[in-house]
């Protein structure tokens, strides 16, 4: 705890740039003279592909290039984007059907590329892929979430992908047939689309031995590795680099074709490339998130508590396997399957079907929310139907403080947690004991109002390894080189700060440098809310490390024993000696005995295991029966972050989480038409929340501090979207319960709740 | 966007020669034009700004009628029709700010989109459409989703609207867009009351003539009990269909009639 020290609201050193239009995006720094870069897609859902002559295009005015499939192979490109399949119950692993980088042979989804053309300008662009002539014999397009139907690849049966199993079959399926109570409930997840503000881009540059590919995403290694592998490239000669990228929330973690065309086009041309995808290439063309549906039965003793829980989940992959999507809704699900109750036997089984629909993959939270998402909507269901309080059915349930650190059914292991005193927290800050008066008025304004509570954990993903290279530099400054990758989370802010508290040295002292291949070897970039705690636990070694040298250093200088030494965080104190040397001090003076090795300091560490971040949500909605429209009237969240760096960005993570959470629950809505068209590839159609649909949140923290890393933290950046989707969807049907209704799913939007109003009339 | 020329007159009578060019196109506050373009949907070889041309833009008030110039931007109107609050309620509720400073009536009107408000307003009012060439009623001007009586480079430099005892514009709002999935504006005037709803149905804007009825003998939300529309020829899409736009016809209707006072 000593170790943490300073948890300090700091505001985020970089929002003046962003807000202020100087964020140095993709698109802001590409190369002079670059050619920009158009793709031309599928129109159409699932066909075979006929012909395909952009002889014309290739003559049209501006052109430099067009390049199709066939080009990319004649050039000895690998073409395939890799995935990793998850595990199938009979020890084989789910399906790879080739996922090419431009369409060959068939094409699979609405947007899929098919050629890309480089040219002047984008018009020139634009212009020549109108001369495009793609001739196809369309096909079914398969939609359904569901095995079966036109297979999407030829080779994979019943467009199955995977078939996925963890747990116990046969003690859970005993478990029910004994049980005194058993609950189930049909738990649909609606897909989503991303929308990062700022949309995927990238731009490369060949120098005639080496390529630089910039692009927006979430660490430059696993790009890196790729673009050597499909140019045939070593990787000492790939650099990648990713400026401030305008938010990525999983969806920019894995390759995309566009990239590795653009550096295939830069090679043949010598010439950069530019490439910016526009909203609706964005919307038709970015990996999904969530879209699954589950089937799950909770069994109950006489005395209510839980003795076996089982699901059987249908989750969509798209048409192929993006990077990691065979993973979410499996692995990473089963990760927090049991959330925060005491549940020994159970049975999860997933099966990843393929579907003639944009890629699926992860998204903020990646198979947590989802699985927390079930089990909060089964905590509720089974309170009603047992027809007992549902904050009393989560405590019966709760795993008790005295049986941490708790092995999970899953695998998981839970260091610490206090869900009870979350919980009261949260009920005494969201003012339960008010509801009543609450839904009093509302009820006297015609209104139906609905409080509905989300007790979720969350297991910390990503590399436990990070890596940080601390620089003195020649003017006096120092540089910080991170592993991980800012999405806009504010890391230059909290990982200086971090450093500054640690060191003495001035915050505006120290420059931070992230996402470059070049300048850093290895990192483990942003994604399973892991940065803060990874990064700043190799800070904590290198600090060590400098510090053992740095006493190392003065012992011999001054003539003292080393263990005359000592530093505060701040100054070296020198017993018997007047002088009291700030670290720059140290290093200045190093610099000047030319002790080159004291002025640069690498470390390597790997946290000691995994957190789990919980916390209780309560949203409380009103409805207007007459029109079906929900409003999100009141909402608190209490978490159990543990120790936290910089309390007003881990607020604000939370923040954005719920927002997003709440969009899901109440406007975002992907809809494809029979023939695989999607109706909702713009902002008109597509309903994102904006800041008036939501209310104040209401937060506080009850912290436990994590026995896994020295600083005692746990992740916070995907835990306000894993909290938010099953409160309100729990307080909607709260509100709804009344009415008679009792199958509510996502999206609630005014029109799919005036049809379960009327439909139970 | 493909290659277009532009040319920026300063009076009606020159933007209406400019327009006599095949493939001219007017552009006023471009809110719904330059999307349009920017998706290669539209390729006019020209387009002719009306924004320099001064003479059709303002609000005036005289003797019971509100008139509004064709070049009034939305942000104007919410600002400067005062006499007719109804109306500028309905201006202030369009889009956003950055729509409200650009996008006219002169283009919301000529473009007749069947989920935007002033055309519940217009219509509602009975106003008066005033182009270069003529003045159309309103109940002769909209003829159906993106339809009018303009023809072809004729110009709405003017809208006037006769001010009502009460009325009340209701929106309810497409999530997304934010436009009018169904909007009822209701006009209460000596000699009746008039009712025109937008975003509802499959011929744009309409008068609900059997609500005007109950209304005029008794204009009170209770007057309307038991009424409904049909939701035949009711727009049905991935925000509702055509059962849910009818009932919200009725509910709205209600609730303007209640906000009108
Ligand atoms: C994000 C967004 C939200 C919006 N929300 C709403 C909403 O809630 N409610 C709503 O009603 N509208 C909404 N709109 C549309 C907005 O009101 C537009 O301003 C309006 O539809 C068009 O007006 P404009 O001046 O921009 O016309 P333009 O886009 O310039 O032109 C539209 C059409 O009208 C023609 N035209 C323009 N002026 C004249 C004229 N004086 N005489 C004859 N023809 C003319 C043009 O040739 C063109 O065909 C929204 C638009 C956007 C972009």
């Amino acid at each position: 705890m000593e170790k943490f020290g300073k948890a300090q609201p700091v505001k985020r050193v970089e929002d003046v740039r962003f807000l202020t239009g100087q964020g140095r995006y993709v698109d802001d720094i590409v190369p002079e003279g670059a050619l920009f870069a158009y793709m031309f897609r599928s129109p159409v859902a699932h066909a075979t592909i006929t012909g395909l002559n952009v002889d014309d295009a290739r003559s049209a005015d501006g052109v430099h290039l067009v390049l199709t499939a066939q080009d990319l192979l004649d050039g000895g490109m690998d073409i395939t984007l890799d995935s990793t399949a998850a595990p199938n119950r009979d020890g084989t692993h789910g399906a790879k059907p080739e996922r090419p980088v431009l369409a060959h042979g068939k094409v699979r989804f609405v947007g899929e590329p098919i050629a890309m053309i480089f040219a002047e300008t984008m018009d020139q662009a634009k212009d020549a892929a109108e001369l495009i002539e793609f001739d196809y014999d369309e096909l079914p397009a398969h939609l359904g979430l569901a095995t079966g139907g036109q297979l999407v690849h030829d080779e994979v049966a019943e467009n199955l992908a995977y078939d996925y199993g963890i747990g116990d079959e046969d003690a859970t399926q005993k478990a029910f047939d004994e049980a005194a109570h058993v609950v189930s409930l049909d738990v649909g997840d609606n897909r989503i689309i991303v929308n990062s503000m700022e949309p995927r881009a990238c731009f490369a540059e060949w120098d005639g031995s080496r390529m630089h590919l910039c692009m927006g995403g979430q660490g430059v290694w696993g790009i890196k590795t790729n673009v050597a592998r499909m140019l045939g490239l070593d990787p000492e000669n790939v650099r990648v680099t990713q400026p401030d990228v305008g938010g990525g929330f999983g969806m920019k973690s894995f390759p995309y074709p566009e990239y590795f065309v653009c550096c295939f086009a830069a090679r043949a041309l010598g010439k950069p490339v530019r490439w910016t995808a526009d909203r609706t290439e964005s919307m038709l063309t970015d990996n999904g998130g969530r879209d699954l549906t589950s089937l799950a039965e909770l069994a109950f003793d006489a005395d209510h508590r839980i003795t076996a829980y089982r699901i059987k989940t249908i989750s969509n992959l798209g048409a192929y396997n993006s990077g990691f999507g065979q993973m979410i809704q499996s692995f990473l699900f089963a990760r927090v399957m049991p959330g925060v109750y005491d549940i020994q036997t159970a049975w999860l089984n997933v099966l990843g079907v393929y579907t003639n629909t944009t890629q699926v993959d992860a998204y903020r939270g990646a198979g947590r929310p989802e699985a927390i998402y079930v089990l909060e909507r089964m905590m509720d269901r089974s309170a009603r139907e047992l027809g007992v309080d549902p904050l009393e059915l989560r405590r019966k349930n709760f795993i008790p403080v005295a049986k941490f650190p708790y092995q999970t059914v899953t695998g998981e292991n839970y260091d610490v947690g206090d869900f009870n005193r979350v919980l009261d927290r949260a009920m005494e800050l969201g003012d339960t004991a008010g509801y009543a008066g609450r839904k009093a008025t509302s009820e006297a304004a015609g209104k139906l109002r609905g409080m509905g509570v989300c007790y979720y954990i969350e297991s910390i993903l990503g590399d436990p390894d990070e890596r940080v290279q601390v620089d003195f530099e020649e003017d006096g400054g120092v540089a910080i080189y991170v592993g991980t990758q800012s999405n806009g989370q504010g890391h230059e802010t909290v990982f200086t700060q971090f450093l500054a508290d640690q060191t003495g040295i001035p915050a505006d002292k120290i420059r931070f440098v992230q996402g470059d291949s070049d300048l850093i070897a290895k990192g483990g970039g942003t994604g399973g809310s892991r940065s803060v705690t990874t990064q700043t636990n190799v800070t904590l070694k290198a600090v060590s490390d400098i510090v053992t040298a740095y006493t190392g250093y003065l012992a011999d200088k001054f003539g003292v024993d080393e263990d005359k030494i000592s530093f505060d965080d701040d100054t070296f104190r020198i017993e018997g000696s007047n002088e009291a040397p700030s670290m720059l001090d140290v290093a200045a003076m190093a610099r000047d005995d030319q002790r080159e090795d004291l002025l640069s300091f690498k470390a390597v560490d790997e946290i000691p295991g995994r957190s789990y971040p919980n916390g209780a949500h309560i949203a409380e909605v009103e409805i207007d029966p007459e029109t079906g429209k929900v409003t999100l009237d009141k909402y608190t969240v209490v978490d159990d972050f543990g120790n936290m760096i910089n309390p007003m960005l881990a607020e604000g993570q939370v923040h954005g989480g719920v927002a997003q959470g709440a969009g899901q629950a109440l406007s975002e809505h992907v809809v494809y038409d029979e023939d695989g068209q999607l109706l909702t590839a713009t902002f008109m159609d597509y309903a994102m929340p904006r800041a008036n649909d939501l209310p104040f949140v209401a937060f506080d923290t009850e912290p436990v501090p994590s026995t896994r890393n020295p600083m005692g933290m746990k992740g916070c950046g995907e835990a306000g979207t894993v909290g938010s989707m099953a409160s309100v969807a729990n307080a909607v049907q709260d509100a709804l319960w009344d009415r008679g209704i009792r199958q509510v799913d996502m999206p609630f939007t005014p029109h799919r709740v005036w049809q379960m109003l009327t439909a139970a009339e | 966007m493909y290659a277009f020329d532009i040319e920026r007159p300063t009076t009606v009578a020159e933007a209406v020669a400019a327009l006599k060019d095949e493939d001219a196109q007017a552009l006023s506050g471009g809110q719904t034009l330059i999307p349009t373009l920017k998706q290669r949907l539209a390729s006019p070889s020209k387009l002719v700004s009306l924004s320099g041309i001064a003479e059709t833009k303002g609000v005036s008030a005289d003797g019971g009628t509100v008139t509004v110039g064709g070049g009034t931007t939305h942000a104007a109107v919410a600002a400067g029709a005062s006499a007719y609050p109804a109306l500028a309620a309905l201006a202030g509720g369009i889009g956003d700010p950055a729509v409200r400073n650009r996008g006219t009536i002169g283009g919301s009107v000529a473009n007749n989109d069947p989920a935007a408000c002033y055309p519940a307003a217009v219509l509602g009012s009975g106003a008066t459409v005033v182009t270069n060439a003529r003045e159309i009623a309103a109940d002769d001007y909209f003829q159906g989703m993106f339809t009018t009586a303009l023809d072809e480079g004729e110009i709405i430099t003017a809208v006037k609207f006769p001010v009502p005892e009460k009325a009340a514009y209701i929106k309810f709002e497409q999530p997304a867009s934010r436009f009018a999935l169904v909007g009822v504006f209701v006009a209460k005037y000596a000699d009746g009351v008039r009712v025109a709803v937008t975003g509802a149905s499959e011929e744009g804007v309409f008068r609900w003539t059997e609500a005007e009825a109950a209304l005029s003998g008794n204009f009170s939300a209770g007057a309307l009990d038991g009424l409904s529309v049909s939701a035949d020829g009711m727009i049905s899409d991935l925000h509702g269909t055509g059962a849910y736009r009818a009932h919200l016809v009725a509910v709205l209707t209600k609730r303007a009639v209640a906000a009108a006072g």
